[in-house]
């Protein structure tokens, strides 16, 4: 996890006495200091960036390493985008860019110049509810509701994308994202409700 | 033929309220920040917290140089700089955490993914950098991971043997029977995985602190991090007016709030911690793996004669934690001769807690999979040999049950599931190169209640705000206080808002033990019934309600209830007040308490390649009976949530362990598998209307727990029906049916 492994290591925090043992990688306490010059190449950039979110025009001077979802849930203050697993796994933090389902925590806010964001904040037209996020509440699609933003969007792609025409089919595209309430059925219900209206 | 899945939108039966949309569906819909960590904090510093990477041991050195020389890091807390905390005790002792581990309270290493570092710093990409660059060396010592690992001592307590029932001969009656089952069963380590992690954001204004995190129980919050923090619980405010899933991990405090608010205090900063999903293995507590002994006896004609549950449970070495499901299988069956026992293993783990039905969904899976092995062995339906063994009491004490449908429950869901086309015999079924089979069991859940207070705030405009610091988890229950209010006052539910989940707002009972709608609806009845005395008896409207106000010269009418069970007293409101969680009813003029269960019958179908062993569901049907039903929409979704559940109990989730090193392996959404939408068939739910009107005013029984118990237990026993093979150790995986014949 280090980050960047091309930087020489010292080794010498490895060595120790026969019952002391190093932790492997990750927020585990990875073994290992980077030495002290590495720090400087490592240290943060940034980069200027220009974008649409929500049909808005944003200009942001982003830490490279910043993910969308943490920009969605920090300096944007857009927090209906949800932090599930940070890891790709569990579909909560889905968005659109450029009219398709990306995971905002796999994408760097500096790779977004001239690309279009919308999160569940810009779904609706003003007061009206745009027509899955009706078919959500119609049907129950949610209980506790933290990943409903993930699901909404995920599923006017998935009709988008041509992927709801079969409940096998819905199930198959909207089984990236977990609902640990369990509202499966409840969701293909509002994605079948819905699809004719996308 | 397949029965036509209920709609989403049930039509409402006999004893069941409007299935009204919930309450807050648009702002869930919209992306409206609901969360603990969706609140706004002033200027927040990000803490990162780092984790120990060794079960046993102890940090020989802890080097932050390198993270500390990261531009953005303001402050790195280890053993050895940790703010100071008063050591509180576990909840179960009487004081407020779940674990009575201290995190860097010493260099000492107690369980995997302990808290070694914090790192605090300006953003969360800072953070997690710098906390890449500490570097620590353990001396390392082999933990005791689970049962069976040297070192790991069973024990059992006073309080456990104390709860061991016992009824007539088992021994002698077990002998002489002239059928018997003996089998053991055992569960996995299992982890609530809520999507919404744990976090903690606390912030100062001189001596008073507000802490948003997500919490099953905002009062115990408040006074538990008043209590590990030495000050007033009347300086904290505990905000989080939704909770993005819990069950059961966000119910009672770990030791990372004190910690954040202590950071917060230290810094003069306020401070923004969410947990990552890999700690929140070992952050949060967690079902513990438990192990079972069943032994059966029964005449030939299919009467229990003999029943004996003996159970395993892990825990820490620090406290002992235990579910103790032998309450709930001791007295579902008539039977006249009962032994039961349970013990614990203490391990190098961290503390386990409730999780969804903590004592049904293991120790009834376990029973209601020998029932199974027992019917078969009389040669006998299932559905048939629990109805000979039906009771309407207590086979330990005589108490009666105060309602009890599931024979009801059975035959609804016999008839929608098409029962009658199983074949008894294993193996007899196939359709192409599937084998399949048909499976039953019960499921069942005590109703439970706590005291409860309430506040309802009336208007000129006959506007109703009830404030209640009760808790949504997703159960519905904004719904339910919004719809119990309006029905008592006779009003629109539009006119009704209901604010909850803020220690602002009068204590309401832990969002646990499916007590909710009973306990917080009950006192929202109470003191709504004391705003319509207030006002002659009934809510007038329109302009008599003007001049009811002008009568009383005011613009706002205000009352407060405090609501306790049957059988606890004023002690329990003050309980209360202390976030501690006071106690069931007790015994009532020193008759044994009636016994007070939702039922439900839980069918299942399952499909097994025949020759890659794919286990697929592709239909369950579930009947439920729970009394009242306030909203059968929000009902029905608790129910096919919890089947769902049980479905990913019985063939997906096990957190796995590195017996050796003690440490979990998949503590990740990837390789932790919870159903997803594939996974999941058809889902049927019938309500089955059910009136009792002893359990409590409103006539309700707690439901979010029914039913996830049972149905890792019937798609077991279909898995026995279409293989002929009993897998006694959960989950059902591919690999445990290999030798199958093709």
């Amino acid at each position: 996890m280090t980050q960047n492994t091309s930087l020489p290591i010292s080794r010498r925090g490895f060595i120790g006495g026969g019952a002391v043992a190093i932790s492997a990688a990750g927020l585990n306490a990875r073994a290992e200091a980077a030495p002290a010059s590495a720090v400087d190449q490592n240290a943060p950039h940034r980069a200027n960036v220009r974008f649409t979110l929500n049909g808005r025009s944003r200009e942001l001077t982003a830490d490279t390493r910043l993910t969308l979802l943490d920009a969605l849930r920090g300096p944007l203050a857009l927090p209906g985008t949800k932090k599930g697993c940070d890891h790709g796994q569990c579909g909560a933090c889905t968005v659109h860019i450029d009219g398709s389902r990306h995971l905002a925590c796999f994408t760097l806010v500096a790779g977004l110049e001239g690309r279009e964001v919308t999160t569940i904040e810009g779904l609706a037209e003003g007061d009206k509810l745009h027509p899955m996020q009706q078919a959500f509440i119609d049907n129950d699609a949610f209980q506790c509701g933290y990943c409903t933003p993930g699901q909404i969007m995920s599923a006017v792609a998935c009709v988008k994308e041509g992927h709801a025409r079969t409940d096998t089919e819905i199930r198959e595209y909207m089984s990236g994202n977990i609902c640990r309430c369990s509202a499966y059925p409840n969701i293909v219900a509002a994605v079948k409700q819905a699809r004719g209206k996308i | 033929m397949m029965a036509e899945a209920t709609p989403p939108v049930p039509e409402p039966g006999e004893n069941m309220g409007k299935p009204l949309p919930r309450y807050e569906a648009r702002a869930k819909v919209t992306g409206e920040p609901l969360y603990a960590d969706d609140l706004q904090l002033p200027n927040p510093a990000i803490a990162l917290f780092v984790t120990s990477g060794i079960a046993r041991g102890r940090i020989l050195q802890i080097d932050t140089a390198a993270a500390d020389a990261l531009p953005g890091v303001l402050k790195i807390y280890t053993h050895l700089n940790a703010p100071r905390r008063e050591v509180t005790k576990h909840y179960t002792e009487g004081g407020y955490v779940s674990d009575s581990a201290v995190p860097l309270g010493g260099p000492d290493i107690v369980n995997d993914g302990q808290i070694v570092a914090v790192v605090v710093a300006e953003d969360f990409a800072t953070a997690r950098d710098a906390a890449h660059r500490i570097a620590i060396r353990y001396e390392e010592r082999s933990p005791s991971a689970t049962f069976g690992s040297a070192g790991a001592a069973t024990i059992q307590p006073d309080a456990l043997a104390a709860k061991s029932k016992k009824a007539g001969d088992f021994a002698g009656a077990y002998a002489a029977a002239p059928v018997k089952i003996d089998a053991e069963y055992s569960t996995p380590t299992m982890h609530h995985n809520p999507i919404e992690l744990f976090s903690t954001a606390a912030a100062w204004n001189g001596e008073r602190l507000t802490v948003h995190e997500p919490s099953q129980f905002v009062w115990q919050l408040k006074n538990g991090v008043a209590s590990a923090l030495g000050i007033d619980p009347e300086n904290v405010e505990v905000r989080d007016p939704f909770v993005g899933g819990a069950f059961g991990s966000k119910g009672m405090m770990t030791q990372r709030s004190p910690l954040i608010a202590a950071i917060a205090r230290d810094l003069r900063r306020p401070i923004r911690n969410v947990v990552l999903r890999d700690q929140g293995f070992t952050l949060a507590t967690y079902r513990a793996e438990t192990r079972h002994r069943l032994q059966l006896g029964a005449t030939r004609d299919g009467k229990l004669t003999a029943l004996s549950h003996e159970g395993w449970e892990v825990t820490s070495r620090q406290d002992d934690y235990s579910v103790a499901g032998i309450e709930a299988t001791t007295e579902m069956y008539a039977c006249p001769n009962i032994a039961s026992k349970v013990s614990l293993v203490k391990a190098d783990r961290n503390t386990p807690g409730f999780m969804r039905s903590p004592p049904e969904t293991p120790y009834m899976y376990a029973l209601e999979a020998a029932m199974d092995e027992m019917a078969a062995a009389l040669a006998m339906d299932p559905v048939e040999f629990r109805r000979i063994n039906d009771t309407k009491v207590s086979p330990v004490t005589g108490a009666p049950y105060t309602s009890r449908s599931l024979m009801e429950c059975y035959d609804r869901a016999a008839a929608t599931f098409g029962w009658n086309r199983r074949k008894a015999e294993p193996m007899a079924t196939r359709e192409g190169d599937w084998l399949i089979g048909y499976g039953c069991a019960t499921a069942c859940y005590p109703t439970s209640m706590m005291a409860a207070t309430a506040r309802a705030i009336l208007t000129p405009s006959g506007r109703v705000e009830i404030q209640i610091a009760a808790h949504d988890v997703g159960t519905g229950a904004y719904t339910a206080m919004q719809q119990i209010a309006a029905r008592e006052l006779g009003v629109d539910p539009r006119m009704v808002s209901v604010r909850m989940g803020d220690t602002a707002y009068p204590p309401g009972p832990v969002a646990g033990g499916s007590m909710t709608t009973a306990s917080a609806g009950s006192a929202v009845k109470l003191v709504c019934d004391k705003l319509k005395q207030r006002l002659g008896g009934a809510l007038p409207s329109g302009r008599e309600l003007e001049q009811a106000f002008d009568r009383l010269g005011t613009r706002r009418i205000e009352e407060y209830a405090e609501w306790t069970p049957p059988g606890q007293g004023k002690e329990a409101v003050q309980a209360l007040y202390k976030g501690q969680m006071g106690g069931g009813g007790g015994a009532e003029g020193g008759k044994p308490k009636p016994l007070m269960y939702a039922f439900g019958a839980e069918f299942a179908e399952v499909r097994i390649h025949r020759l890659t062993r794919e286990i697929r569901v592709p239909r369950l049907t579930g009947a439920f009976a729970g009394g009242h039903i306030v909203n059968p929409r929000t009902a029905r979704s608790q129910y096919l949530g919890g089947m769902i559940w049980g479905l990913g109990q019985a063939l997906l989730e096990q957190t796995e362990l590195d017996e050796l090193r003690g440490r979990y392996i998949n503590d990740n959404l990837a390789e932790y598998l919870v159903a997803v939408n594939a996974d999941v068939p058809e889902v049927d739910i019938i309500m089955v209307p059910e009136v009792d009107s002893q359990v409590n005013p409103l006539g309700v029984k707690g439901i979010g727990e029914l039913a996830n118990v049972g149905t890792a237990a019937a798609i077991a026993n279909a898995v026995y029906n279409a293989t002929g093979k009993r897998i006694r150790d959960l989950p059902v995986t591919m690999d445990k049916l290999l030798d199958v014949p093709a």
